[in-house]
């Protein structure tokens, strides 16, 4: 009869003492929080940083490993010129010091340079040089029309990087936006015809070799669902179709489909100049990005490319002529194509990696004929103003392959991106 | 691409989404989803406008982060939702980018990739996200109120209100928040605390609205303090600035229009 009201009594001083806890908590955040600096940054349209890189690659095939010193300023600009008019500039400068016997290198890169007129809220004109992206998929853009031959200097293979350091291509580019949709079309003159590797040129034989254009369009027919439809062509090549799709799946899950399609030349043989037969070829990037409650989100994305060579014609021009091989594995580089006829890609992030502020990357490059295999680590803290980042490359694969007939076996590299 | 925590840019977007359309309470009859959406109303100014959220990060009393944001929200005339352009202003690495929110459909633009993705709501794209607030934000919509009480509660000024006690429970089933308590004061129907819950009863969050000012013709809050349920030194501090009847145009909501968003 005596233990019910002691019970009643320490269930009481139970909750009792909770209820004070949470009021001390709340006390004391209400006090941080009276404390806390609020002056709201402004907005600056311009954005500047450098970024220091030591690394060292390891070869194989006999060639002498590298040390590697790099240097970059990166200068961005996005502002009013005067109302209706916004002016756009983006350029970054790569500086490297390679040991051993290869050569220094300074490479400019004129990302973009472009006026864009918004004629009205709902037309906008832009002219000038544009870095004009297009595609859903993570690891293979197929519908990215205007990445061919854009990329002047690699500092990092992590794919969105690749993305932001390439050359626009010049162009007029008008926009009509609807209500829930937008058309788009674009026009790509030829400028020059052949390309230049100086450092300091702009290079518009990279970007505005021939005549292109290309028209896209998108709908939102309802909140999930929201297509992209383009068609792009240029001189010397018949019209392709392109298609971007992303849903979601779950509440943690996004399905995204990129596929482009249209009559071409197989890869081989448009990198060696064969006048082969043109058939309706396809292209292809599907995956899903799954994203856990403790922040790491995993994309796996399949790959297709119906203009590369089937794993027996991947392995029979690595033991044909040594010229025509390299030849069709550079094009298929500067080109961001598959070399062959699929691949997987694997890319995992973590954020707040058991460290507030320490991100972690992993990505593999998987080539599905050949099994090769590409490996790549990231691991970067940030700090107030600057990001201080650690990477590891490994290529691994018998010789003829995609990743193992590369003369870098490994990579490894530190940078120190400070931003002003 | 660490910013501010992403879940704080949805707490941002929740806090100025959760428009009523019922702008005025019965204050004699306390009708729960009447006093919740009057309460919505304090909060949210009725049609198109855009302003500036400083946003500041504790942990374990020292700040661990600061960001600024510029949001551009127009009135969805369907739903009585808020649609929101965000673009970061602050920190200098993700100056420029661009979160657009139509209710599950996010995407995220990157300037300098000129890159636009579907997020999920889960997704952290920047910082300790947690999206789901962003899809979940009109409470009198998504919520079914019940007055549980009526109580003396200490607002986040340390003053004390005579408040109505609601217990919200989840009427829409992808709300991130499976309950919430809120106390909403009885003479004002001003929003003065809530406590997020999940499904099995855990504390999420406790939020406290202060700092009420005039702004856009009613007196709002201006600041928002977050404390996690689990981790109570683990404070956010939101306020917000610059208000502005803006027109935000129906055609900036979509994906095709992020890149050429003129920033001003």
């Amino acid at each position: 009869m005596r233990l019910l009201p002691f019970s009643i009594f320490l269930a009481f001083a139970a909750v009792s003492t909770m209820s004070s806890a949470a009021e001390d908590a709340d006390e004391a955040a209400l006090l941080l929080a009276d404390s806390a600096p609020m002056a709201a940054q402004k907005s600056s349209a311009w954005r500047i940083s450098t970024e220091g890189s030591v690394g060292r690659t390891r070869q194989r095939f006999g060639l002498d490993d590298y040390n590697t010193v790099r240097g970059s300023l990166d200068v961005y600009y996005d502002g009013i010129i005067s109302p209706g008019w916004r002016a756009i500039f983006a350029d970054r400068l790569d500086r490297s010091f390679l040991s051993g016997n290869i050569n220094n290198t300074t490479i400019n890169t004129l990302k973009e340079a472009y006026v864009s007129w918004h004629r009205r809220d709902d037309q906008i004109i832009d002219f000038g040089r544009i870095n004009a992206h297009y595609g859903v998929g993570y690891g293979y853009n197929p519908t990215d029309f205007f990445r061919t031959s854009a990329i002047r200097s690699i500092v990092s293979i992590d794919p969105n990087t690749l993305r932001e350091n390439r050359l626009g291509t010049a162009m007029i580019r008008g926009q009509a936006l609807l209500s829930g949709g937008s058309i788009t079309a674009l026009y790509a003159p030829k400028l020059v015809d052949k390309r230049n590797d100086a450092s300091f040129s702009p290079d518009f034989g990279a970007t505005n070799g021939r005549n292109r254009w290309l028209i896209s369009g998108s709908r939102q027919f309802t909140e999930n669902f929201n297509p992209q439809v383009l068609v792009f062509g240029g001189d010397g090549q018949s019209a392709q179709l392109g298609l971007n799709l992303s849903t979601l799946i779950t509440n943690a899950t996004v399905g995204y489909i990129e596929w482009s399609g249209g009559s071409s030349k197989s890869r081989y043989d448009d990198s060696l100049g064969i006048n082969g037969e043109r058939h309706f070829r396809q292209r292809a990037a599907a995956g899903l990005t799954y994203t856990t409650s403790n922040k790491i989100s995993l994309t796996s994305e399949f790959e297709y490319n119906g203009a590369g060579l089937t794993k027996s014609q991947w392995a029979a021009i690595g033991n044909g002529p040594v010229a025509s091989y390299f030849q069709y594995r550079n094009q298929a580089l500067d080109y961001l194509d598959l070399p062959t006829r699929s691949a997987a890609f694997f890319f995992a992030t973590w954020q707040d990696a058991m460290v507030n502020h320490l991100d972690l990357k992993a990505m593999v490059r998987f080539n599905v004929q050949d099994q090769s295999r590409l490996n790549w680590l990231e691991a970067r803290y940030h700090f107030t103003h600057a990001d201080l980042s650690l990477q590891l490359q490994h290529n691994s694969g018998n010789r003829a392959s995609e990743y193992g007939g590369q003369p870098q076996l490994q990579v490894i590299q530190t940078l120190l991106t400070y931003y002003f | 691409m660490k910013v501010l925590p992403f879940f704080v840019v949805s707490w941002t977007i929740a806090f100025f989404s959760m428009a009523g359309s019922v702008a005025e309470a019965a204050a004699n009859t306390p009708n729960a989803q009447t006093i919740l959406a009057a309460s919505d109303a304090v909060r949210n100014p009725e049609k198109s406008f855009g302003l500036t959220a400083t946003l500041v990060e504790y942990r374990g009393g020292k700040q661990t982060d600061t960001s600024t944001l510029a949001i551009y929200s127009r009135a969805d005339k369907s739903g009585g939702q808020y649609r929101s352009l965000m673009r970061f202003v602050a920190p200098l690495r993700d100056t420029g980018k661009l979160m657009l929110k139509n209710g599950n459909d996010l995407w995220f633009f990157d300037p300098n990739s000129k890159s636009s993705i579907r997020v999920s709501p889960q997704q952290r794209l920047l910082g300790q996200a947690a999206n789901g607030d962003v899809v979940t934000v009109n409470l009198a919509k998504d919520y079914h109120a019940e007055v549980v009480g009526e109580e003396e509660v200490v607002d986040g000024e340390r003053k004390k209100h005579l408040a109505y006690k609601l217990a919200l429970a989840a009427s829409a089933p992808d709300v991130t928040y499976h309950s919430i308590e809120m106390w909403i004061a009885q003479e004002t129907n001003r929003p003065v605390k809530a406590k997020f819950y999940t499904e099995s009863g855990r504390l999420l969050k406790t939020v406290y609205y202060r700092r009420y000012q005039k702004q856009l013709g009613v007196e709002r809050p201006t600041e928002t303090v977050i404390i996690d349920g689990l981790d109570p030194q683990w404070v956010t501090v939101m306020r917000y600035a610059d208000y502005a009847w803006r027109d935000v145009p129906e055609a900036w909501l979509q994906r095709d229009y992020l890149p050429n968003f003129q920033p001003e």
